[in-house]
């Protein structure tokens, strides 16, 4: 009798938590569709605010921004992350604690801290070289930065729960070192190249620190935007870029925990 | 009357498959030609004091089932991974088929491994596993094919190939492994205890088949294990390591009833060594009594093998009896092995049970050994 009084207490805990998490998020949605253009009160539904989205040149030019920043940090990060990754796979047999210790940094520094580490360096960098110019091209830099962390820790723990022979049984069977990655190495860490490259994809799109200290004046990212667009209070055009941000966050997190899963899978099959 | 022609019909398609399987055969060795290998002075160290091989010299015929055989840590692994370049030698001399391979990748040797843990694909179907080296050597799809479904064919593979590789047991596992490096037809294949990872009847189901396999194909196959009973089992020849160095070599049953020393008798499953305190020309007056060999004798220890000895109840005089007590019996069936100590020492017996009384614990028995099953050796 009790024991099923507290598995009820639990259930309802469960659905408070999903409520507090994900009402707010709800009533976004939920206003995006709204006819009039009040906060307060629902007086029918209208795609209104979608169409005058559409019709905003600077939302547009920061949607933009968004995606040309997230696809370009996301490929370069993809590229050297894997690279590092393979690297602290090769040689996970040596000391490696203070190299594996700045790997790991930039995953729990304050956002703010790095916002303005990379600010204050891009600034000082232009001034001396006549180059980077906070624009889009800085916020690639920094976003990068953060999101290399991510992609080798991803690479690596894929690389580690292989079996090693699988490197000697390629070698073996007469693949030169640019096959072996070619065939063996890439298709085998494709699972985990995927959910890597979406993970960073919905780190970028999520970012706003970052963004904000590294952007320059034509660069404005969405939540940058959204972040100018509130100090004016919050219209309903906001809520639905909320809304699709939302929208695409969360498909990008589904493949990457899809994509995750199966590299999970893959190696508890293995074992 | 059925019954009668279907048995006709069985037996002429059972002569047809065999006529069938021997044409394959003769084809498959006048394809493949298989190599020798020869290592002079091959010397490997890991770190600063941990040598694995200390200047190894061994030929190995052309189409020979060649085992080394050791305990772990002998260096017969870091020996089978520098015939497959995967590990470099220090120094020394390594040719395959008359070829000097000592600086050659393991992608550009003409050898192949069946590993230990299969190292099987996981990302790619038993299909494609088993075309890999074949891709990896430019062979054209169509071709590869072709051989693939060949190999598939002679290692009985049947539906196998179309399974994902996580479908697979064990054994599966291991006999795609073997077809995966027989597709490439190698010059020499090797196997790094392939069979250490099943169970006991699967295992000598494998044997039997890898024996079949090599004997059909006339390939060079190098075998690493660490189990004397494989290794005699399936060897034209075994070379017993220890300690980076060569022990001995040779056909199974010189190694087992010639040992040329105590490690070797020891790793082969002997356990009757006893001191010489004396010589007297061919008497040798050892810790467990006064024996008479054949001829002269070298060496400091004397080997009685198990099986070589009769034992006759209570105690009788004569040239090469021991008199003894049993203090132990294991009863197995086909045979039975006693532990009868005599003097101040201890001795196993193995008898074949034929049906008669075996004896028991604490009878007094007489151990006898004729002159010519006596070996000397020294540590």
């Amino acid at each position: 009798m009790r024991k099923r009084t507290l598995k009820r207490c639990l259930t309802a805990f469960w659905w408070i938590t999903l409520v507090f998490l994900y009402l707010p998020l709800a009533v976004v949605v939920l206003f995006s569709f709204n006819a009039s253009n009040s906060a307060a009160s629902m007086t029918g539904l209208s795609l209104r605010w979608y169409h005058q989205l559409l019709g905003n040149e600077q939302i547009m030019a920061a949607f933009g921004n968004t995606l040309v920043l997230a696809i370009c940090s996301s490929v370069i990060a993809l590229v050297i992350g894997c690279l590092i990754g393979y690297g602290m796979y090769r040689h996970r047999h040596r000391k490696l604690g203070w190299l594996i210790v700045l790997i790991y940094l930039p995953i729990v520094l304050p956002d703010i801290v790095f916002g303005i580490s990379e600010m204050a360096f891009f600034v000082q960098f232009h001034r001396l070289t006549g180059l980077l110019q906070p624009g889009l091209g800085t916020m690639v830099i920094a976003h990068v930065t953060f999101q290399i962390p991510f992609v080798a820790l991803i690479v690596y723990s894929r690389f580690v729960g292989l079996d090693p022979t699988l490197f000697e049984a390629a070698k073996d069977l007469y693949a030169t070192p640019v096959k072996r990655v070619v065939h063996f190495m890439l298709p085998t860490i494709k699972p985990a190249l995927i959910s890597a490259f979406f993970l960073s994809f919905t780190l970028s799109v999520d970012d706003f620190v970052i963004s904000f200290f590294t952007a320059g004046p034509e660069s404005a990212t969405l939540p940058i935007y959204i972040w100018g667009a509130i100090k004016k209070g919050v219209s309903p055009e906001i809520n639905a870029i909320a809304t699709l941000m939302i929208g695409a966050v969360a498909i990008a997190a589904a493949i990457s925990l899809l994509f995750s899963r199966k590299n999970q899978h893959s190696r508890k099959r293995q074992s | 009357m059925t019954d009668l022609t279907n048995a006709v019909n069985t037996t002429e398609r059972l002569d047809r498959e065999e006529a069938r399987v021997a044409a394959a055969d003769a084809a498959a060795r006048g394809k493949r030609g298989a190599s020798s290998i020869r290592m002079q002075g091959l010397r490997k160290q890991f770190g600063r004091d941990s040598i694995a091989l200390a200047g190894v010299d061994l030929d190995i015929h052309a189409g020979e089932f060649f085992t080394l055989l050791g305990p772990s840590g002998c260096g017969k692994t870091t020996l089978l991974r520098i015939l497959a370049g995967l590990e470099e030698a220090d120094d020394g001399q390594l040719t395959i088929g008359g070829k000097d391979v000592i600086d050659t990748p393991p992608h550009q040797r003409s050898v192949n491994t069946v590993f230990q843990s299969y190292a099987l694909f996981p990302h790619l179907s038993v299909r494609e596993n088993l075309a890999f080296g074949l891709k990896m050597r430019g062979v054209a799809a169509k071709a590869r094919e072709a051989k693939v479904a060949e190999i598939a064919q002679f290692i009985q593979l049947g539906d196998l190939v179309d399974r994902r590789i996580d479908q697979l047991s064990g054994g599966q596992r291991q006999r795609i492994a073997l077809a995966r490096a027989l597709v490439c037809e190698p010059d020499v294949l090797l196997l790094d205890e392939p069979l250490s990872a099943l169970d006991a009847g699967l295992r000598s189901q494998l044997q039997v088949e890898l024996l079949r396999v090599q004997k059909r194909l006339g390939m060079t196959f190098v075998f690493v294990t660490h189990d004397q009973d494989e290794a005699m089992v399936m060897s034209d020849r075994i070379a017993v390591l220890d300690d980076g160095h060569i022990q001995q070599v040779g056909p199974p049953q010189e190694v087992y009833e010639r040992p040329a020393n105590a490690f070797v008798a020891r790793f082969m499953g002997h356990g009757n060594l006893y001191r010489i305190h004396r010589r007297d020309g061919s008497r040798l007056s050892t810790e467990i009594g006064t024996l008479q060999m054949d001829g002269d004798s070298q060496g400091e220890l004397v080997l009685m093998r198990p099986e070589t000895l009769d034992l006759k109840p209570g105690h009788v005089e004569g040239p090469n009896h021991l008199p003894g007590t049993i203090t132990e019996r294991l009863y197995r069936g086909s045979h039975a092995e006693f532990r009868i100590r005599i003097a101040d020492t201890t001795l196993q017996a193995t008898v074949n049970n034929r049906g008669r009384r075996l004896p028991d614990v604490g009878d007094e028995v007489t151990v006898v050994v004729a002159p010519e099953d006596l070996v000397t050796l020294s540590e």
